[in-house]
C-alpha cells in the first residue's frame, strides 16, 4: 500500500493506524496513518485541499478537542514514549512542548513585547529580567528584533502581515517548544516575507522538530528534509524529499507532483 | 415617462428619509418650546430642587432624575456580571447543540415587550422584596431588579454577539500556546471585542434608562430621595407615566415636559457615544 | 501546586461562576415565562373575545374592545409605516449610499431606535392630543409609527445592502431604468431579509405601551373611531394590572398572554423566513 521510508533519525514522534472522524461526518477524514517524524528536521505534508493534512497537524496538537465531537476512533500517537491521544492525557502540557502556527498571523490584541511573553506568564514566568532576556531572544531567534526593538509597547497589530506571522513564530519559540506545528503558514503571505518565513524555519530545525502543511510543492521542496503525501484521508507515500520530487514510489505521488491534479 | 418615474421614485424615497431627520428635530423642538415655561419659571432650581408639590406649583425634578439614575445603576451592576457571564457560557462553554436554543430563547425573552416584566414584577418579585426587607415591597430596589432582569436578555444577546466576533484562529493560538478556556477569554476575546462589549453594555444603559413600563408598576411614584432603597420612588418615566394625564396646569405640564426633554437628552447622549464610539458600523464599500 | 494546575483551577471556578450566573438569568426569564402562560392560560376563554371591559365584578367581562383597538393601531400603523420605512431605507442603500446625509440618517434612525418611546408619546401629546383636544386613536398610530419607521428603514438599509452590486450592474446593463432595477431585481434580492424586518419592526411596535399612555389612552368600550380614544392590550393591561380587583387583574393576565404569544409568533416567523433563505 503506502511507501513509508525508514528514517535514520531519532523519532519525535511516531504516528501508528491513527483513524480520526470529524464530528458527524460519515467517513473518516483520517484512515490509517501510520508515520514516523524525524527528531530536528523539517518534515512537509503536502496533498491536494482535503486530503488530511491539516486535519493531521492539528491532531498532533490535540486542537481538534477544542470543538466536541470530533472522534479518535484508533490508533495511536507516540511522543515522549506516550499516546498523546489518550483522553488522559495533559492537553495544556501538551501544547506548551507542541507549539502552532495558522494559516494567518493571529497577533493578540496587545503589544508586542506582551504577545510574545504570553507563553512565559501562562507558565508563570514573572521576572522582569528573565521575560526581557526571553522575548529579546525570541524575537531575535524569529528574525523581527531589529524591526521590533524600540517599538516593543506598541499593539502587535501594527505590523505588517509578514512580521506578524514572525511575531507569531517568536511567541510560539519562546516557550522552547520541541516540536513546531505550521499550518499553511505563508498563504496570506506575499513572496517576500514567504522567503523570509521559509528560511526561518530551516533555521528552527536546529532547535526542535518542525511539521509544515502545505500546498505549495516547490515550498516543500524548498524547507523539508521528509515530504508526506496524503490523499483522501490517507498517507500515501513518506520518503526524503529530494528523493520523493525526482523518483517518486507511487503512481499518485508522480500524478500529484507533476500536476495531473489538485 | 420612464425618465418621469424615475425622478419621481428617488425624489420621494430621498423625502421620506430626510422626514427621519425632520421628525426628530421636530421632537427636541416641541419638547423644548412645551418645557419653556418651567425652564423660565423654575429655573436652574428645578434640577436640583426636591420638591415636587404640583398643588402648591412647586416643581423640583431633582427626586425623579436622582431615581432614574439610581435604579438604571442598580440594574447595570446586577446585570452586567450576569449579561457576561451569560454571553462566556453561550460563547464559549455551551455544548455546541445547546448554543442555538439557548441563544434563540434569550433573544426571543427581549423581544416580550417590557409591560409583562413590570407586571411579573408587581405580582410575583414585590412580594418577595416585601417579605424579605418589609414594607411595601415597591420601590428603587425591586424597580431595579425588574429593570435588570428586563434589560438583561438583550445585554446577554448583544455582548455575545460582541464576543463571537473574535476570529477562531485567534482563540486556537491562545489555546495552542497552552491558554486555559479562562485564559483565552480575558486575555484573548475581551481584548478583541472590547469596543464591542462595552458599546453594548452602554447602549443597553441607553435603553434601561428610558424605560417606562418595567419600572412604573414597582417603583411607586413617591418624590423623596430617601438613602434606603427599599423605599418608594420615582424616575423620570415613572414621573412622565403616572402623571402626564393628570397635570392640571400649564405649568404642571410643561414641568412634565422639561422631564421629558432632560430624559431624551440624556439618553440620546448615551446611545450615541455608545453607536458612534464603540460600535461603528463596518461597512463594505460597494 | 504548580503554575499550570492554578490555572486550570481558576479556569475551572470562573467557568462554573459563568455557567451559574447564566442558570440564573435563564431561571429569571423562564420564570417570567412560565408566570405569563400559567396565568394566562387560566385567564382565556371565549368571553374575553366576546364581551368589552366591565366594572369589576361582572361576569360578562372581556377584552375584545382592546384586541379590536390594538389590531387597528398597530395594523393602520403598520399600513403608514412599513411603506415609509422601506422606501426611505431604499434611499439610505440606494441612492444616499456612503453621503454625507445618508450617513446622518443612518445615525440618527440607530440612536431613536432605542430612544425612551414615553418621549415620543410626550411629543405627539404637544402636536396631536393638545390641538385636538382630547386623546385619540390617530395620535396613538402616529406615536407608533415614529418608533416603527427608524427600525424598518435601518433593516431595509441593511438588507438592500446584502444584494450583490454585480445584480445592479447586470440590470443596468440591460438598460433598466434605476427604479425598475430597485423594484425588480434589488427588492426581489433581499425579499426575505426586508419581510424579517418588517416583521420585528411590527412586533417592537406591537408590545409599546408608554407612548399609548397620553395618545390613543384607553377606552372600556369597543371603539372603531380613530378619531376618538381608543383601547389597546398594553395600555388595558396596565391599567387592570395595577387595579385592586381580581377579575381585571386576571384579564391584565390573558391580556399579557395574547400579546406576548403574538409579538413571539411574529419574532419566530420571521427568524424562519430567514433561516429558509439562507438555506
Amino acid at each position: 500500500m503506502a511507501t513509508i521510508i525508514n528514517i535514520p533519525e531519532a523519532k519525535a514522534i511516531q504516528v501508528n493506524n491513527l483513524e480520526f472522524t470529524y464530528n458527524g461526518a460519515p467517513e473518516p477524514s483520517l484512515i490509517d496513518i501510520t508515520m514516523p517524524i524525524a527528531k530536528n528536521s523539517v518534515t512537509a505534508l503536502i496533498g491536494p485541499s482535503g486530503c488530511g493534512k491539516t486535519t493531521l497537524l492539528r491532531a498532533f496538537n490535540r486542537m481538534h478537542d477544542l470543538y466536541p465531537g470530533h472522534t479518535y476512533n484508533k490508533g495511536e500517537i507516540l511522543f515522549e514514549g506516550r499516546n498523546i491521544i489518550d483522553p488522559k492525557e495533559d492537553l495544556i502540557n501538551l501544547r506548551i512542548k507542541i507549539g502552532m502556527i495558522f494559516q494567518k498571523p493571529t497577533a493578540f490584541p496587545m503589544s508586542i513585547f506582551d504577545n510574545v511573553a504570553y507563553g512565559l506568564r501562562l507558565q508563570g514566568t514573572k521576572n522582569k529580567t528573565e521575560l526581557n532576556d526571553r522575548v529579546e531572544k525570541a524575537l531575535k531567534d524569529a528574525a523581527i528584533w531589529k524591526e521590533t526593538a524600540d517599538r516593543l509597547k506598541d499593539d502587535a497589530n501594527g505590523l505588517s502581515g509578514g512580521q506578524q506571522q514572525r511575531l507569531c513564530i517568536a511567541r510560539a519559540i519562546a516557550v522552547e517548544p520541541d516540536v513546531l506545528l505550521f499550518d499553511e503558514p505563508t498563504s496570506a503571505l506575499d513572496p517576500i516575507s514567504t522567503q523570509g518565513i521559509e528560511r526561518l524555519v530551516t533555521e528552527l530545525k536546529e532547535k526542535m522538530t518542525i511539521i509544515i502543511v502545505t500546498h505549495n510543492m516547490q515550498q516543500a521542496a524548498r524547507v523539508s528534509d521528509y515530504t508526506g503525501f496524503m490523499y483522501l484521508g490517507e498517507l500515501i507515500e513518506l520518503g526524503k524529499t529530494e528523493e520523493m520530487f525526482v523518483t517518486p514510489k507511487e503512481r499518485l505521488t508522480n500524478e500529484y507532483i507533476t500536476g495531473k491534479f489538485g | 415617462m420612464t425618465m418621469l418615474f424615475d425622478k419621481i421614485f428617488a425624489h420621494s424615497t430621498r423625502i421620506i428619509a430626510i422626514t427621519v431627520l425632520l421628525v426628530v428635530a421636530a421632537i427636541f423642538t416641541i419638547l423644548f418650546q412645551e418645557s419653556l415655561l418651567s425652564i423660565q419659571s423654575n429655573g436652574f432650581a428645578f434640577l436640583s430642587d426636591t420638591k415636587w408639590a404640583p398643588n402648591l406649583e412647586k416643581f423640583g425634578a431633582l427626586p425623579s432624575i436622582m431615581g432614574s439614575i439610581i435604579s438604571t445603576f442598580l440594574a447595570m451592576i446586577l446585570a452586567i456580571p450576569v449579561a457576561i457571564g451569560v454571553a462566556i457560557f453561550l460563547s464559549e462553554i455551551a455544548y455546541e447543540r445547546l448554543k442555538a436554543p439557548i441563544g434563540i430563547s434569550i433573544e426571543l425573552l427581549a423581544a416580550i415587550p417590557s409591560v409583562v416584566y413590570g407586571m411579573w414584577g408587581l405580582f410575583y418579585f414585590v412580594p418577595i422584596v416585601r417579605d424579605i426587607f418589609g414594607g411595601m415591597g415597591i420601590g428603587m430596589l425591586t424597580a431595579g431588579i425588574v429593570l435588570s432582569i428586563m434589560i438583561l436578555p438583550f445585554m446577554a444577546a448583544v455582548t455575545r454577539d460582541a464576543m463571537n466576533t473574535t476570529p477562531d484562529i485567534l482563540k486556537e493560538s491562545a489555546y495552542a500556546l497552552g491558554a486555559t478556556k479562562w485564559n483565552v477569554v480575558k486575555d484573548v476575546i475581551i481584548p478583541y471585542a472590547k469596543a464591542g462589549i462595552i458599546g453594548s453594555l452602554i447602549l443597553a444603559l441607553g435603553r434601561a434608562i428610558g424605560e417606562t413600563m418595567a419600572v412604573t408598576f414597582v417603583m411607586g411614584n413617591v418624590h423623596k430621595i430617601s438613602m434606603d432603597i427599599t423605599q418608594p420612588a420615582t424616575s423620570i418615566p415613572v414621573t412622565l407615566a403616572n402623571e402626564f394625564t393628570e397635570a392640571d396646569s400649564d405649568l404642571y405640564y410643561s414641568s412634565l415636559f422639561e422631564l421629558a426633554l432632560i430624559l431624551l437628552v440624556i439618553s440620546f447622549v448615551i446611545i450615541a457615544v455608545a453607536k458612534s464610539y464603540f460600535l461603528r458600523r463596518t461597512r463594505r464599500t460597494s | 501546586m504548580t503554575e499550570t494546575q492554578k490555572r486550570v483551577l481558576i479556569s475551572k471556578i470562573v467557568m462554573v461562576l459563568s455557567t451559574l450566573s447564566a442558570l440564573i438569568g435563564l431561571a429569571f426569564l423562564f420564570w417570567i415565562l412560565y408566570v405569563l402562560v400559567t396565568n394566562g392560560i387560566d385567564a382565556i376563554n371565549w368571553d374575553i373575545f366576546l364581551y368589552e371591559g366591565a366594572p369589576p365584578g361582572y361576569a360578562e367581562s372581556g377584552l375584545k374592545q382592546a384586541l379590536i383597538g390594538q389590531l387597528i393601531l398597530v395594523g393602520v400603523a403598520s399600513l403608514i409605516g412599513v411603506p415609509l420605512g422601506v422606501l426611505g431605507g431604499t434611499y439610505l442603500s440606494e441612492y444616499g449610499q456612503r453621503s454625507r446625509l445618508a450617513e446622518t440618517i443612518r445615525d440618527i434612525s440607530d440612536i431613536m431606535m432605542s430612544a425612551p418611546s414615553i418621549v415620543i408619546g410626550a411629543f405627539v401629546y404637544a402636536v396631536v392630543v393638545t390641538p385636538m383636544g382630547h386623546f385619540s386613536g390617530w395620535a396613538g398610530v402616529i406615536a407608533l409609527t415614529i418608533i416603527m419607521v427608524p427600525i424598518i428603514l435601518r433593516t431595509t438599509d441593511d438588507m438592500l445592502h446584502l444584494v450583490p452590486g454585480t445584480l445592479r450592474e447586470a440590470a443596468f446593463a440591460l438598460g433598466a431604468p434605476k427604479y425598475k432595477v430597485i423594484i425588480q431585481v434589488v427588492y426581489r434580492g433581499a425579499k426575505a431579509g426586508v419581510l424579517t424586518g418588517i416583521l420585528l419592526g411590527v412586533a417592537r411596535v406591537g408590545g409599546e405601551t408608554a407612548p399609548l399612555l397620553f395618545t390613543s389612552f384607553n377606552d372600556n368600550f369597543m371603539s372603531t373611531d380613530l378619531m376618538e380614544p381608543m383601547a389597546s392590550l398594553t395600555v388595558t393591561m396596565f391599567n387592570y394590572a395595577t387595579s385592586p380587583y381580581e377579575d381585571w387583574q386576571q384579564l391584565g393576565w390573558a391580556a399579557a398572554f395574547i400579546l406576548s404569544m403574538f409579538i413571539l409568533a411574529l419574532n419566530i416567523i420571521g427568524r424562519l423566513i430567514i433561516m429558509k433563505k439562507g438555506k
